[in-house]
């Protein structure tokens, strides 16, 4: 990675501060001076059909334990131990974070390069693209697009409701709409109508009311959560599945 | 109907019986010019619709499933013949809600002694631009 004698040296003394002082700042600056690292050894994993952009966020938030971890005195270099770190998250991201039933893996790939498209076109065309712009924009058949829309349900990712970056962590239902939400009577409709919808993860909820009791369409609940959407499509087929288990189980 | 096709298909009514109604609405929504919320939309009407008749588990019986078009409605309709008196469909305050917002229009109701059927309607949005 480049770093000299003397960078190497002035990083290390941060890490010795770091130690002693929990000083975010001095955090945040051993951070971003390690993205590079992170980000490189996200995109050598990248070749296993995971969007680029997932697999940075799993890097980052890697080398985010790793600064909080490492032990200067160990006499082991940072980027040493940070490699060894992020690698080994990335691989457990593999691990868990499969398919759930094996699709074919070029419609695996299809399914992935589908939501870039859908992103991009929806933002080029300011509405959502038909299966036949889909499919002009990836240069596959109309039922391919199809396919791998379909073999994108076995899509499963772990974090699934974990905040995008930059989202608040503690973000629930009831902060979004805020207390003076003009429209709770959604709210309490949806309270009575469901209290199972009460048991799903605070995301799941929060898209679930702004699909079906505030009526956004899933493009603009990707967009006013920051999330993409097909991320809004699979949240969406989760949750519904997972009210009607437990619908059938009380 | 006139100028419309329709297509007819029968499966057991099993837990594969979703995929199969979802894949032949979304090919036919495709060629009516849906577009990927639309047919995303429609994918999830139809899990809810089948899970009315069929529940999670699947039931015995066949389920009869017509798929019908014209220039911008694609109209889906399932029945499951059971050959007798199986529970009610499944359908409540809540399904109806998800699915007043995923289609135009639907109905679930018991049909006869031994049939449950389900009907839905969905409408694309003219394509701007």
């Amino acid at each position: 990675m480049g770093v000299d004698n003397a960078q190497r040296e002035e990083l290390r003394q941060k890490f010795v501060a770091l130690a002693e002082s929990g000083d975010p700042a001095i955090r945040r600056e051993l951070v971003e001076a390690h993205l590079g690292l992170a980000e490189y050894l996200a995109r050598r994993f990248s070749h296993r059909g995971e969007p680029v952009d997932d697999l940075v966020q799993v890097s980052s938030m890697a080398l985010l334990k790793a600064v909080d971890r490492f032990d200067p005195g160990r006499g082991v270099e940072f980027s040493t131990y940070a490699t060894h770190t992020i690698a080994g998250e990335l691989k457990r991201h593999f691990r868990d974070k499969g398919w759930a039933v094996r699709a074919p893996r070029r419609m695996q790939e299809l399914y992935l390069t589908l939501g870039d498209s859908i992103g991009r076109l929806s933002q080029e065309l300011g509405r959502s693209p038909t299966i036949a712009e889909l499919a002009a924009e990836t240069r596959v058949s109309e039922e391919e697009v199809l396919e791998a829309l379909e073999a994108g349900q076995a899509y499963r990712l772990a974090s699934l409701d974990a905040p995008a970056p930059g989202e608040d962590e503690g973000e629930t239902l009831a902060s979004h709409l805020g207390d003076e939400d003009p429209r709770m009577s959604a709210a309490e409709e949806r309270a009575t109508l469901s209290p199972l919808i009460e048991a799903l993860p605070p995301r799941q909820q929060l898209i679930l009311h702004l699909r079906f009791f505030e009526g956004l369409t899933q493009l603009e609940i990707a967009g006013r959560l920051g999330i993409s959407q097909m991320h809004v499509s699979r949240l969406l087929a989760r949750s519904l599945a997972e009210l009607r288990t437990a619908a059938e189980q009380g | 109907m006139p100028g419309s096709d329709e297509v007819r298909l029968s499966a057991p009514a099993t837990t594969e019986l979703p995929r199969l109604a979802r894949l032949t609405a979304s090919g036919l929504a495709c060629r009516l010019g849906f577009s990927y919320d639309e047919v995303e939309d429609l994918r999830l009407a139809i899990d809810e619709l089948c899970f009315s008749l069929i529940g999670t588990q699947g039931r015995p019986g066949v389920v009869h499933l017509m798929f019908s078009l014209d220039d911008e409605t694609l109209q889906v309709e399932g029945t499951l013949e059971s050959g007798e008196r199986g529970p009610d469909p499944v359908h409540s305050g809540l399904s109806r809600k998800i699915l007043e917002a995923l289609v135009d229009e639907h109905e679930v109701r018991r049909n006869g002694q031994d049939q449950l059927t389900f009907w839905m309607r969905k409408r694309r949005l003219p394509i701007a631009g």
